[in-house]
This record gives C-alpha cells, sequence and structure tokens, in this order.
C-alpha cells in the first residue's frame, strides 16, 4: 500500500506539472490584463495540430520547437484583433469573447482535422518506462516535467531579469502608473499575451504525446488549471506552480481510494482553500 | 423603401380573414389534402453526439444515415415521399440537452422518426421521451441492455448489441487464451456499468473472477492513476471498457508504461475509430467488433464501402452501418406497414430480418420479436498495427453468431406492453 501511494504521488507530481504549465500561461494573462482566457484549451488544441502538421516535416523535436512559437503567432493575433477592444470594460465581456473563442477553436480544428483523435508520433526511445518497478516514469513523462522545469525556470528568469519581466511585473501591480512612466501598455499586454499562449502552445504540444489529440483536448485540462491557480492564490506565480502540483497529486491519491470522486476532489479542495484562506496558499497580490 | 411602399404592402384584416377561411375550407377537400400532403417529406430526427468525446463516433453514424438516405430517395422514398434528415447535435453526455433536441424535433419538426443516440445514458432518456410521445425510435449504437431489456418499449428499437451480448462474444477466448483474473477500467456511466456487469456475468460461467476495477469518468484524460492500480492487482488480463477518446487515452498510457508486455490487453466493445487515433504500437489486444468493413466474399459490403469512401474519404466503420441500417430499418418499417403510424411500423419489425444489401453480415440480422433488438454477426478478433490496407487494423479471428449468445427473450429482461 505504501508503494502504491508513492507511486501516485509521484504521478501526481508529473500530471502536476502539466497542469502548472496550463495554469501559468493562464496566470500571465489573468494578472497583467484581467483576461479570464477561457480559450486557453483551444490555443493548446491549436499548438497540439500544429505539431501534429509539423512532424512530417521537422521531426518531433523541430515541431516542439516550431508550434509553440506558431501558436503564440495567432495569440498576438487574436489579442490585436479581438481581445485589446475589451480592455478596460468589465471583465464579463472578455470572458464572453474568450468562452466563445473557445467554441470557435474546437469547431475549428474538427473541421480542418476532423472530429477523430489523430495518430500523433513521439520518438521511440522516449516511450519506454524507465524500469520495470517504476513503469509510470516513462522516458517522456520524465522529459516533459524536465521541459516544464525549464520552460518555468526561462519564465522566472524573463520576469525577473529581464526590462520585459520587470514591466509586466510592475503592471501587474499597477498598470496605470507603469503607462504614465512611458511604457507602451499596448505592447506590454500584447506581448505578455503572446507569452501566456506560447505556454499554452507548448502544454499542447507535450498533452498530444502523452493523450489522443482531439478538438477536445484542451476542455479536460482547463478546469483544473483554473483550479490551480485560485488553489495557489490569485496573482503568485509560484503560487501557480504549487497549485498545479497540489492538485495533480490530490487526484492521484484519490484515485486509490474512490476512483470517481478523482476529479471532484479538485473542487473540494478548491472549496477548502477559499474557505479557508479566500486568497490562496501564495496569493499575496503582486507577488511573482 | 418609401412610406408609401410600405403601406401599400399593408395586408389588412380582411385579407388575413380570407385566407384562413381558404385555408380552412381546403382542410374540408380530402382529395387534394391527400395529394398535398404526398408531396411533404418524411422526416426522420437524429439525434446523435456532434461534438465532445463521442463526435467521431457520431459523424460516422451521420454519414451511414446519409448514405442510406439518399439511396432511399433514389428508390422512391418512404410511401413515395422523399425522406428528409434533420439533425440535432445531443452533445456527448447531456442528457438535458438530448431530451431538449429530442422534444423540439419530435413537438415542432414533427418528425416521423427519432434516432439516437451514442451514449446509452442519453439514449434511454430519448427512449423515455419516444415513449411518452408515440414516436417510432431506433438507437443506432447505444449498448447498454436496459434499452431493449428492463426499459424496453414497444416502439423503441436498437442496432448495435447489448453489452451482454458484446461480453458474451469475448469472454470465452479471453478465459481460454490469457486467463481468469481481470482487472476492468470502466466509464461511470450506464453503458460502462452495464457491460463491466456483463463481462462479470460471461466470466463467471467460464471460472473467471474480478480481481479489481476502476469506474472512470467519462472524458477522463489521464488514467496514469488507473493503470497503476491495475498492475497492482496483478491480472491476467486488462480489460478496457472506456470508449471513444477515453479509450485512445487509456491505451496510449497503458503502451507508454509497457503494461502490455506484463499484462493482456483486451476490451468487449472495440471500434475502428479509437484504432485509427492511436500510434501503431498502442494498436494491440483483444477486442469484439460489431461491424468490420473487410468482409470478403459477404455480398454487398464491397459496394458499401466504395460509396462510404466516396462520401467520406475513409472506409465505414461500425458506426457508420449502425447509421446506414437504422435510416433504412425505418424505411423498411413504413414502406413495409404501408403506413407511418408507428404501432403498425413496430408490429411490421417483429421478428423481420434486413435484406442482405443493408444487413451486411454473413449471417444476416433480424429483429428479435419481443424485444425489438436487432441480432446479426459479431466479429471477434485483435487489432493489429498496419494490416493488408492503411484502414485494415483489425483482424478478424471469429464470427459469432448474434442469436448463439444472445441468450433468450426472458434473459434480457423486456416486458412489452403494446397500446391498445
Amino acid at each position: 500500500m505504501t508503494q502504491l501511494i508513492l507511486f501516485n504521488v509521484f504521478n501526481g507530481l508529473i500530471i502536476g506539472a502539466f497542469y502548472a504549465l496550463m495554469a501559468l500561461g493562464l496566470s500571465l494573462i489573468l494578472n497583467l490584463s484581467g483576461v479570464i482566457n477561457f480559450a486557453h484549451g483551444g490555443f493548446l488544441a491549436i499548438g497540439g495540430y500544429l505539431a501534429y502538421v509539423l512532424i512530417p516535416f521537422v521531426g518531433f523535436w523541430g515541431a516542439l520547437l516550431i508550434a509553440p512559437f506558431l501558436t503564440a503567432f495567432i495569440g498576438l493575433v487574436v489579442e490585436r484583433v479581438l481581445i485589446r477592444r475589451l480592455y478596460g470594460r468589465d471583465q464579463l465581456y472578455s470572458l464572453l469573447l474568450t468562452f466563445g473563442l473557445a467554441y470557435i477553436f474546437e469547431d475549428g480544428t474538427r473541421f480542418i482535422w476532423g472530429a477523430q483523435s489523430v495518430p500523433y508520433q513521439v520518438p521511440d526511445w522516449l516511450m519506454q518506462p524507465l524500469s520495470v518497478e517504476y513503469f509510470f516514469l516513462t522516458g517522456y513523462r520524465v522529459f516533459m516535467v524536465i521541459l516544464v522545469g525549464v520552460a518555468v525556470a526561462g519564465l522566472f528568469l524573463i520576469l525577473n531579469r529581464t526590462r520585459l519581466g520587470m514591466r509586466i511585473r510592475a503592471g501587474t501591480l499597477d498598470l496605470e502608473t507603469v503607462s504614465v512612466l512611458g511604457v507602451n501598455v499596448r505592447i506590454l499586454r500584447t506581448l505578455n499575451f503572446g507569452l501566456g499562449i506560447y505556454l499554452a502552445g507548448l502544454a499542447g504540444v507535450l498533452a498530444a504525446g502523452m493523450l489522443g489529440l482531439s478538438p477536445t483536448i484542451g476542455n479536460s485540462l482547463i478546469m483544473p488549471s483554473f483550479v490551480a491557480i485560485i488553489v495557489g492564490g490569485l496573482g503568485s506565480l509560484p503560487g501557480t506552480l504549487l497549485g498545479g502540483l497540489l492538485i495533480g497529486v490530490a487526484s492521484g491519491l484519490t484515485t486509490m481510494f474512490f476512483p470517481s470522486a478523482s476529479e471532484a476532489v479538485i473542487y473540494i479542495m478548491m472549496g477548502i482553500v477559499l474557505l479557508v484562506r479566500p486568497r490562496g496558499l501564495l496569493g499575496e497580490e503582486g507577488r511573482f | 423603401m418609401t412610406v408609401n411602399d410600405s403601406s401599400s404592402k399593408k395586408v389588412s384584416r380582411r385579407t388575413v380573414l380570407k385566407a384562413a377561411a381558404t385555408a380552412g375550407a381546403l382542410q374540408l377537400v380530402p382529395p387534394f389534402i391527400i395529394k398535398a400532403r404526398g408531396e411533404e417529406p418524411v422526416r426522420l430526427g437524429l439525434d446523435n453526439p456532434l461534438t465532445g468525446t463521442y463526435a467521431a463516433l457520431g459523424k460516422n453514424e451521420l454519414y451511414g444515415c446519409k448514405l442510406a438516405l439518399e439511396q432511399i430517395n433514389a428508390k422512391g422514398g418512404i410511401l413515395g415521399r422523399k425522406a428528409e434528415l434533420l439533425v440535432e447535435d445531443s452533445t456527448s453526455g447531456d442528457a438535458g440537452t438530448t431530451v431538449q433536441k429530442a422534444r423540439k424535433l419530435i413537438d415542432r419538426d414533427h418528425v416521423n422518426f427519432l434516432i439516437g443516440n451514442i451514449n446509452s445514458a442519453l439514449a434511454l432518456a430519448m427512449a423515455a421521451v419516444a415513449y411518452e410521445k408515440g414516436v417510432f425510435m431506433i438507437d443506432p449504437g447505444g449498448h447498454t441492455d436496459a434499452v431493449t431489456g428492463t426499459s424496453c418499449h414497444w416502439n423503441v428499437f436498437r442496432i448495435c448489441n447489448p453489452t451482454q451480448t458484446e461480453a458474451n462474444a469475448v469472454a470465452g477466448t479471453l478465459i481460454r487464451d490469457f486467463g481468469k483474473k481481470w482487472y476492468y477500467i470502466t466509464p461511470d456511466y450506464a453503458f460502462g456499468h452495464t457491460l463491466e456487469a456483463g463481462m462479470i456475468k460471461a466470466a463467471a460461467k467460464l471460472g473467471g473472477t474480478r480481481v479489481g476495477g476502476a469506474l472512470t469518468p467519462l472524458g477522463t484524460t489521464d488514467f496514469s492513476s488507473y493503470l497503476i492500480a491495475a498492475q497492482a492487482a496483478k491480472p491476467d488480463v486488462i480489460i478496457f471498457l472506456v470508449q471513444g477518446d477515453d479509450q485512445v487515452n487509456a491505451l496510449k498510457q497503458a503502451v507508454q508504461f509497457g503494461l502490455q508486455k506484463r499484462f493482456h490487453l483486451a476490451g468487449a466493445q472495440g471500434e475502428l475509430e479509437p484504432q485509427e487515433g492511436l500510434p501503431p504500437e498502442a494498436r494491440i489486444g483483444t477486442w469484439v467488433f460489431e461491424w468490420y468493413w473487410k468482409q470478403p466474399g459477404v455480398p454487398h459490403v464491397a459496394e458499401f464501402v466504395a460509396a462510404i469512401k466516396k462520401m467520406s474519404g475513409r472506409v465505414p466503420t461500425a458506426r457508420t452501418w449502425f447509421g446506414y441500417a437504422a435510416t433504412w430499418t425505418c424505411a423498411l418499417a413504413a414502406n413495409g406497414a404501408k403506413s407511418l403510424e408507428a404501432v403498425k411500423m413496430a408490429k411490421f419489425l417483429q421478428g423481420y430480418h434486413l435484406p442482405p444489401e443493408v444487413a451486411l453480415m454473413p449471417n444476416g440480422a433480424f429483429f428479435r420479436a419481443g424485444q425489438n433488438q436487432l441480432i446479426g454477426d459479431l466479429y471477434v478478433g485483435h487489432a493489429q498495427a498496419h494490416g493488408s490496407a492503411p484502414d485494415d487494423l483489425f483482424k478478424v479471428t471469429d464470427v459469432v453468431k448474434g442469436i448463439d449468445i444472445s441468450g433468450t427473450l426472458e434473459d434480457t429482461g423486456c416486458k412489452m406492453t403494446w397500446p391498445a
């Protein structure tokens, strides 16, 4: 039993890292622009499908490099054409817009690539378990965790060590003052949105290797990502990371004892956090 | 348009009254009305998933329906009238939406036939509406036993097999070739529950036991925790009862974990759609298919495959045939009964054998009287990474006659009450 619990904790951490990657992108956009991006799952699916199209030409590694950037580019276009118009209005407007976009993306991918899952090939050597005993530690999962780690580290470096990152952090605290100081807030928001969508695209390329790639791939991943943000604390990227890992572990452990509650448990967890600590575990406004 | 233009086209109260009186008088002239109504199309309402986890299956059933409709109309339609298909997206799991769409099709669109649903729970919900309204309904692809079992209705027919029949088809092969201890990964809704119960029952008769199982919510993406529990139970066979995208996710992850090297992987209901979505290395295991496109020597199958390929660009799956047979059954029932009255059509179909060009099976298919269940052949075999053609992903090893494994009418629990 102890071994089984340990297995599920490790496995939960792997899945949680993935939720965290999704949630970090969501959180970036929410923190600076106040947009609750319900289309994030749709961008994830686009990332996966772009990689699927690219793999025959540039291989898995090339697709892993290119597809997230292409997804981010689509995100930039969407931000400039649609989302930008809603800044400053009630959050409900952008929520409704992205909610609609999520459906458009789902139907769009279904129209182009069909409703059926498509076979998505990752290198064979990644598809093996690393040991017979720890069979759930496959090469792909370990690679995924490492890549998520690199992406998170890169994101924190960008936010803490670059001019753009510092402006994003400052904008999160007080956008008006940042604007008065001469920073082009429009461009800042656009770049920040693109960065968030890049993470969604990266999550899509990774998810497609583990799950079946279908137009609905993002649907079941979007809600845990929102929960990760709320559990970790709005406004806190480390909190989002922690929230993602925690819900992954909680869901994994619940599967052992009460499988049909494995989805419900993350919402129960969110409810408890909101009751006990409404700002979330690390939810200090402005903290990154 | 100017104000004068507008006023000149005003409809007066007198005109409305005249029009109403004329329409009323027309109703009193039966021969003309009958002729006029003869021009009205016969409507078939499809309430099936077009979005969500069952979207791919739903789309293939739709292709089958469309091909059947083309053929029906080319052969003179239904009772000499053109047949028309109205399509609604039931969603993959929202019973409220499904019921609302079914009521809309019946009450507003006045469909003569109701067709659906892939999701068993939704099929049951639709059957309740159809029974309440007395509308002829056919369930192409919702497998739970109750549809033509304990919840059967005189006006509800089904094309696909009950879960118990599928379980009976594969249980013997699994126990004989792979072992008696089974672990189940089961979708947590009506279909999964009855399919697992069916497998347990079929296995128990042959000495098989359930060493564990997990109920997974519909739309589960990460199966790793369930697979960890499955390997800990040390079964001989892991039985995957999940369907659609869930099956793709579960099998993909099982193969990534290397479980196929330690246990046999199998399922009671296999379909071509998930196999097509899997990478080659994950196309493994023993399955039951309810129809397969590669049936050398079976009359009319090649023509059907060619027609669907022309329409969709792909070979037909069992789902395509479900939709095809369901739509044709509506036309055959009405033309055979020479009526669109649900009771007359339902009575006509009792014990009715589908013509070979619709049955498309080596031993034919018929509706069992008193149950309204189509009984045909089932195809037991194993998934294959590559076959003789790009879409040949299943190797049939045994064709099982449905009647040999369907039990008796009493076993089904169906007690049908016909309207007086």
